[in-house]
């Protein structure tokens, strides 16, 4: 987290913030962030730098606008202000970091920053705002870090002056604050603040504050009367207890000085030392200075100080304090506690530190001390001041015994680090060893068993562990040392008190890592009003050192590991260490050392906050910024607070906020920054998951992303492109969108709100996008795409059909896919695997057949943009499907399934092959559904079926229909091209002797071409040869022959194509009847035809499929006109023989063409001449002409010879009375033979009485044949 | 933008209680507390005044007082301004125990030494949320005319920071132009919650 932190907190820096954009907000919420997520206060110092430094030059000069436009500048003052405040702020609030901190301010020249911070102040009004806290802050500094004091006043003094400059501004204010801070110093007892006193007042006095002033002296000077009545009480006491005679005289202010005069005293020898360990140390060497005086506050104070002269160091005055509090008894107790928690630890530690010469020689009773060692483990973690407290003076002494056992420790293990004037007192040490004794046992005797004695002693030493650990970096080489540790088996042999503090310093640097690493941010001895929850492990952390027993070898072992570690952990802190550093030459010993880590922890480097403030603050800073920018118009803001919700909403608990930042995307989504915004966020939440795949940021990101994306689509329109943007931009497609894709497309998830279709198209969109653009979801997008093209709705499906087969068959590494399924799918439909997988799919289309037919139907001429009148017929037709239910239903289904694969064929035409190929093998349904497919896709394929000819000339087994069915198609309303029309006769004439594959192209065929094949067109199945028939005839395939024609055979509607160009027919329709009548079963060799539809009239003559194909001519009676069976009788009648059929046709004429009478009389003459009657077909046929033409007939009746006639009147004997009438009214009676006159009876007859007898028998039997005559027309 | 205000006078019992009143009419967001020790009414004499623990409610100091002495009360005005203040709140709040209140945007004092008191005792609180608070002195003297008047340019200031989007970019202006509208000088301060 602090890392990922850290590298972002760098990385806004780039060029696009150096703009002059707000900073202000932009560092407001940096600023909350460094808190709320304990970021390393190194990251944002690098931040800050790299703001500060050459970048803002270098930057600065690249634009040159920039530069002239103030703004820039003071954006950039106005962060790197806050960034001061802030640490500032640290300084106020987090007391024991506050040198740490200030190391690393003072790294970024932190305070010549401030220093001119007030030249900038004057430039911009938000600076006053800093003003405040910068004097507050720094002035708070000062007070509780007196050694900061001199930097800070003068930064205070300097900004006095400077803020005059601010005209405009409420410099009042900012005095004010100043005043505050001036009189706040005043208050300050500190000996560096009493000091400048003087200074102080002149300035409050110049502030008109000099009453203040005034009155806050009175104050302190009555503090000060008080302290010393306190000091001369003390020494009373002191007089009576202590050898050494102290005096208490002169104000607090020279005594506190005195140690700093006598640090030039100091034995020369520690000096240098501790220059030189100085120099080792000088990664930090800005800091030296500082060092340097805080040497002079801390050396001043150190042990070894001879306290020559008679003055008092404010240490003693301070013990002499404390003494006369005890000697109050429990009434001094409570103040006592009260002194003592207010004092300074720095000043605590040196007290101690002095008072430990005044120790008494002779041990005081041993149950004190076991008291005393019983109290220790509990409040081992306590606040040493609390210690104190609670045990009064003796307990310091105590204390301070126990350090001075560490110091001598630590000198017997001759460790380098030792002062050596500290181990110059191994006597003192060993006269007290004593004493040491029951405190080092008790303990261990409580806590762990006997046999572990060095880990028994930890918890005494928990905190010079730490100590030694942060000084360690020093001495880390030497520690590692192996030779190093041999000398201790030797000293503990010769003085049996000083083995176990020698194992307790091993231990306790093995210990150290242990310990560092269990607690790094926190120190071990926090006061206690820090944070508990910090405090807490702690505890936990020393308990876990109770119980820790390692034998010393193996402690030896680990001490190498420890030194590394130490050597790290220093690294991580190196202002602790360089704080231990300075500790560490003043032999200061142990109570020094465990106040000052006390107070100077291993470092918290990190604010802690609880985790509910941590949310609740994220929240309220995102809320913020959503707020307070939702109607801001300002670009540049935007993008900032753009970034910073991102950042903050990815480390935000989300379901706080989503809701609130979906709203706020969405409504500003038009501007195209709603989109950013969530940009942003799910990169960070991505890199969240990066950085730390354990992390629960997937989650978050999934859960807002499929947020965004489902409010996006329901909250815009279709027609918007965000949704597809969204997932085109964003890092990473989780599965569940893809899911959420994959139901748009689908159409399952959205209501009937009319607006299905668009989401449809929306969603597909979405997918050809995410497929180009993505390619690692690739895979998945073109499978939501594939299974959208077999969806069971027709315009999910059609609209995937489309965008596979337009756009993404196009792509070559899609195409390979694309086919596979495509073809998976088709075989499927042909095998009738798809009942099983698809049935399921299309659970709901079951259930409503009827409609669902409807549809499919409707929505393939839709698909096809045919005209109305064939969908019409597609309505008829589905209905016919919806009637067939058991067929339709696998038929749709085979249709979808196989419409992806006919869509790829228009673009590959050879996949075709695999089509013929399993043409056969296919059920009818199925059958069908290739049909209505292959049609459409011969059309769409237009002229670029010449791939197809290869397939043409070699059809699979089985595929003849379809052949056709291709043929009819390609065919279709154009003269078909010649090499399909070679293709197709060399078909024909090599393997396939089927005239059906003959029909489509027959209209490019000659007259010559066609009469040779056309008793086969004629032997065809009516329909086909109608078909044919149309084709030769070059009819418009609208005409009602060809439609229901096709109908029939195709069950499915066929686009007509109208005006098509013709080159002229083949055949006239003349041409077309002669032909049929020429057709003679004998020399073609046709077969007789079972035809269920017609009985042929024509007696004894063979029932042919001539007289069917005949029918058909004559039911088109647009074409086959009067005039054509005009011409086509007339070229007929000449013939030798007359074809078997005429008469049969000519009666049909005349049945159908009533006013065609005279034109067959004609014919009927003709046919008298030529002797009708012995041509016995045919002359039934006449005599049926004749009595259906009657009474025109009778001229041609009455020029038959008298024979005829007679035979004529028997078969027919109804004619007889009407025809004799006629010859009496007419003046034909003349013309006429008598023969015939008497045959009629209007002559008298000569020898041929008997005849009416005979025609009345005829008579007798003519129902029946003019019955058949009726049958016939 | 809407802001959280808090009156702020030594007793909670005049100055921002009259402020608070007056707000709370028109709708702000406001609380009021004292910054003093205890809860002072002038007495019978400079030297004997009414002392009570911050939380008594109004009320309880009503009665007392007009237990005490009725007509003095009403004739100083503090029985009429014990009834406003029962009309407003229960008790009078000290400042420096309200943490649980939540947060200010902005805290108005009505004294220069209420106000120090105010900012330091923020400053001496636990930073947590690093919300910047802006703490306005206005000096009203302590008697009921001022403090109406004072309630009305507070509340006037009130209604000027309820305007602007951000304070912190525009409370120089602000305050300038009210010190200006007003021939009053004002004082302020951040700190942070």
């Amino acid at each position: 987290m602090v890392r990922l932190l850290g590298s972002w907190f760098i990385a806004p820096i780039d060029a696009s913030l150096l703009k002059p954009i707000p900073f202000l907000a932009y560092v407001r919420f940096m600023w909350i962030l460094l808190r709320l997520e304990q970021v390393r206060i190194g990251h944002w110092l690098t931040a800050m730098k790299s703001m500060t430094g050459a970048n803002i030059g270098a930057s600065i000069r690249s634009d040159s606008e920039v530069l002239q436009e103030s703004a820039f500048m003071i954006s950039v003052w106005r962060m790197i202000s806050f960034a001061n405040v802030f640490i500032l702020s640290k300084f106020d609030t987090e007391r024991q970091t506050v040198d740490d901190n200030f190391k690393l301010a003072k790294e970024i020249r932190c305070l010549s920053i401030l220093c001119c911070f007030p030249i900038f102040i004057a430039k911009r009004r938000i600076f006053i705002l800093c003003c405040f806290h910068f004097i507050q802050s720094i002035a708070a500094i000062a007070r509780k870090r007196p050694i900061y004091y001199k930097s800070v006043l003068s930064a205070l003094l300097d900004f006095a002056p400077s803020f005059e400059v601010a005209k405009a501004r409420h410099t009042v204010s900012i005095q004010y604050s100043l005043r505050t801070a001036f009189l706040g110093f005043l208050r300050c007892t500190h000996p560096v603040i009493a000091e400048s006193r003087e200074r102080l007042i002149r300035e409050l006095r110049a502030m008109n504050a000099g009453d203040a002033a005034d009155q806050v002296i009175r104050q302190m000077d009555k503090i000060m009367k008080n302290n010393e009545r306190a000091s001369r009480d003390l020494q009373l006491i002191k007089d009576d207890q202590l050898s050494n005679q102290l005096h208490v005289s002169g104000d607090v202010t020279k005594k506190r000085l005195a140690p700093v005069d006598n640090e030039d005293l100091n034995n020369s020898s520690d000096t240098t030392s501790k220059r030189l360990r100085y120099g080792l140390h000088n990664n930090i060497p800005a800091t030296v200075d500082f060092n340097d005086a805080r040497q002079d506050h801390v050396n001043g104070i150190s042990p070894k100080l001879p306290v020559s002269d008679g003055d008092l160091t404010p240490e003693e005055q301070i013990i002499a304090m404390i003494g006369a509090l005890i000697a109050e008894g429990e009434r001094g107790l409570e103040s006592l506690e009260i002194l003592i928690s207010n004092i300074h630890p720095d000043l605590l530690a040196d007290i101690v530190i002095t008072n430990m010469k005044h120790l008494p020689n002779n041990p005081p009773p041993l149950t004190r001390y076991s008291n005393l060692s019983l109290n220790r483990p509990s409040d081992s973690s306590s606040d040493p001041s609390q210690v104190v407290a609670s045990n009064g003076f003796p307990t310091i002494q105590a204390l301070e015994v126990s350090a001075q056992v560490h110091a001598s420790s630590s000198n017997t293990t001759s460790l380098p680090f030792l002062d050596m004037s500290t181990s110059s007192n191994p006597s003192t040490d060993s006269k007290r060893d004593p004493r040491r004794d029951p405190r080092r046992l008790d303990p261990r005797r409580m806590v762990v068993p006997v046999d572990a004695p060095p880990s028994s002693v930890v918890e005494d030493t928990a905190n010079p562990v730490q100590y030694l650990a942060a000084q360690s970096d020093n001495d880390a080489s030497s520690l590692s040392n192996p030779p190093v540790l041999p000398p201790l088996p030797s000293i503990s042999e010769s003085t049996s008190d000083l083995v176990m503090p020698s194992a307790d310093t091993d231990l306790n640097l093995s210990e150290s890592p242990l310990i560092s690493e269990g607690n790094q941010s926190i120190p071990k001895f926090e006061v206690q009003d820090v944070e508990d929850n910090e405090f807490t492990p702690g505890r936990e952390t020393s308990n876990g050192l109770h119980h820790l027993s390692s034998p010393i070898s193996k402690v030896e072992d680990s001490v190498v590991q420890a030194s590394i570690d130490v050597a790290v952990l220093d690294e991580a802190y190196s202002p602790s260490s360089s704080e231990a550093d300075q500790l560490s030459p003043d032999r200061s010993t142990f109570e020094a050392s465990e106040i000052a880590s006390t107070e100077f922890p291993v470092l918290p480097l990190y604010i802690g906050l609880a985790e509910e403030h941590q949310r609740n603050t994220r929240r309220l800073a995102l809320e913020r910024i959503i707020n307070s920018y939702q109607n801001s118009h300002r670009t540049d803001l935007k993008q900032t607070q753009i970034a910073l919700v991102a950042r903050l909403f990815a480390q935000t608990d989300v379901n706080d906020v989503i809701g609130m930042v979906q709203q706020r995307i969405v409504s500003d989504y038009e501007q195209q920054k709603g989109h950013e915004l969530v940009m942003y966020i799910l990169y960070h939440l991505h890199s969240l998951v990066i950085s730390d795949p354990a992390s629960s940021a997937a989650v978050v990101y999934e859960k807002f992303l499929l947020g965004v994306a489902k409010s996006l689509l329901g909250d815009l329109p279709a027609s918007d492109k965000s949704f597809s943007r969204l997932l085109g931009e964003v890092p990473c497609i989780p599965d569940s969108v893809l899911g959420l894709l994959g139901d748009i497309c689908t159409r399952s998830q959205s209501g009937s709100d009319g607006r299905d279709g668009d989401r449809v198209t929306q969603g597909l969109g979405a997918v050809w996008s995410l497929i180009l653009g993505r390619p690692g979801c690739r895979k998945a997008c073109l499978d939501i795409a594939l299974k959208c093209t077999i969806h069971p709705k027709d315009d999910v499906r059609a609209k995937a059909i489309r965008l596979v087969s337009n756009k993404l068959y196009a792509i070559s590494y899609l195409s390979e896919n694309i086919e596979q399924f495509a073809t998976d799918m088709f075989l499927s439909a042909i095998d009738q695997r798809f009942s099983d997988s698809v049935v399921s799919q299309s659970a709901d289309s079951e259930k409503r057949v009827g409609g669902q037919v409807e549809s499919a139907e409707t929505s393939i001429s839709g698909s096809q943009a045919s005209d109305p009148e064939i969908s019409q017929n597609d309505n008829t037709k589905g209905i016919q499907n919806a009637s067939l239910d058991d067929t339709s239903i696998p038929s749709l289904q085979a249709y979808s399934l196989m419409s992806l694969f006919f869509a790829l064929c228009t673009k590959k035409p050879t996949l075709l092959q695999l089509v013929f190929d399993s043409y056969g093998l296919a059920q009818k349904a199925v059958k069908q559904a290739v049909h209505r497919h292959i049609s459409v896709l011969m059309r769409a394929m237009g002229s670029s079926f010449s791939q197809l000819l290869g397939i043409i000339s070699n059809p699979p087994h089985g595929s003849e229909d379809l052949l056709t069915q291709v043929l009819h198609a390609l065919c279709e309303g154009i003269t078909p091209p010649p090499d399909l029309v070679a293709t197709v006769k060399g078909l024909y004439e090599t393997r396939l002797k089927d005239a059906t594959i003959l029909i489509p192209i027959i209209s490019a065929f000659s007259k010559d071409e066609v009469l040779p094949i056309f008793p086969r067109l004629v032997q065809l199945p009516l329909n086909k040869f109608q078909m044919a028939l149309a084709h030769i005839l070059q009819l418009g395939l609208n005409s009602d022959l060809v439609v229901k024609y096709l109908e029939d055979y195709m069950e499915m509607g066929i686009q007509s194509s109208k005006g098509s160009a013709h080159t002229g027919p083949a055949l006239t329709p003349a041409e077309v009847l002669v032909a049929i009548h020429d057709i003679s079963p004998e020399k073609d060799g046709l077969p007789l035809k079972k035809s269920s539809m017609h009985m042929a009239c024509i007696p004894g003559a063979l029932v042919t499929v001539i007289t069917d194909a005949c029918s058909a001519c004559f039911e088109q009676r647009t074409v086959f006109t009067q005039q054509v069976l005009t011409k086509a009788l007339n070229q007929m009648v000449d013939r030798t023989p007359l074809p078997l059929l005429y008469m049969r046709t000519v009666i049909q004429a005349i049945d159908a063409f009533p006013t065609l009478v005279d034109f067959v009389m004609e014919i009927l003459s003709k046919l008298v001449n030529r002797q009708i009657w012995r041509m016995p077909k045919l002359w039934v046929g006449f005599l049926k002409c004749i009595s259906q033409t009657q009474p025109h007939s009778f001229r041609v009746l009455l020029q038959l010879p008298p024979p005829q006639l007679e035979s004529a009147l028997n078969k027919y004997p109804n004619l007889r009375g009407p025809l004799t009438a006629f010859v009496n009214q007419s003046s034909v009676q003349t013309s006429l033979p008598r023969s015939t006159l008497v045959l009629l009876g209007l002559a008298p007859p000569e020898e041929h009485m008997q005849h009416p007898h005979v025609t009345s028998s005829l008579h007798a039997s003519d129902p029946s044949s003019s019955v058949r005559g009726a049958t016939f027309t | 933008m809407k802001l959280r205000y808090a009156m702020v006078c030594s007793s909670n019992q005049n100055r921002s209680m009259e402020a608070h009143a007056l707000l709370k009419r028109e709708g702000l967001d406001v609380a009021s507390y004292g910054t003093g020790q205890h809860v002072k009414l002038p007495g019978p004499s400079l030297r004997e005044p009414n002392v009570y623990e911050f939380g008594t409610p109004y009320k309880h100091m009503l009665d007392d007082l007009r237990r005490k002495d009725p007509e003095l009360y009403r004739r100083n005005g503090i029985l009429p301004m014990l009834k406003r203040n029962v009309s407003v709140k229960t008790a009078p709040q000290r400042w420096q125990e309200n943490a649980a209140d939540g947060t200010f945007d902005v805290v108005l004092t009505f004294e220069e030494k209420v106000f120090d008191m105010v900012i330091e005792d923020l400053h001496n609180r636990n930073h947590v949320l690093l919300k910047p608070v802006l703490v306005i002195n206005l000096e009203v003297k302590d008697n009921h005319e001022e403090a109406a008047i004072g309630g009305r340019l507070a509340l006037q200031l009130c209604q000027e920071f309820e305007t602007i989007e951000n304070w912190e970019d525009c409370v120089d202006d602000v305050i300038i132009n009210f010190e200006r509208q007003n021939n009053r000088k004002l004082l302020y301060s951040i700190s942070y919650y």
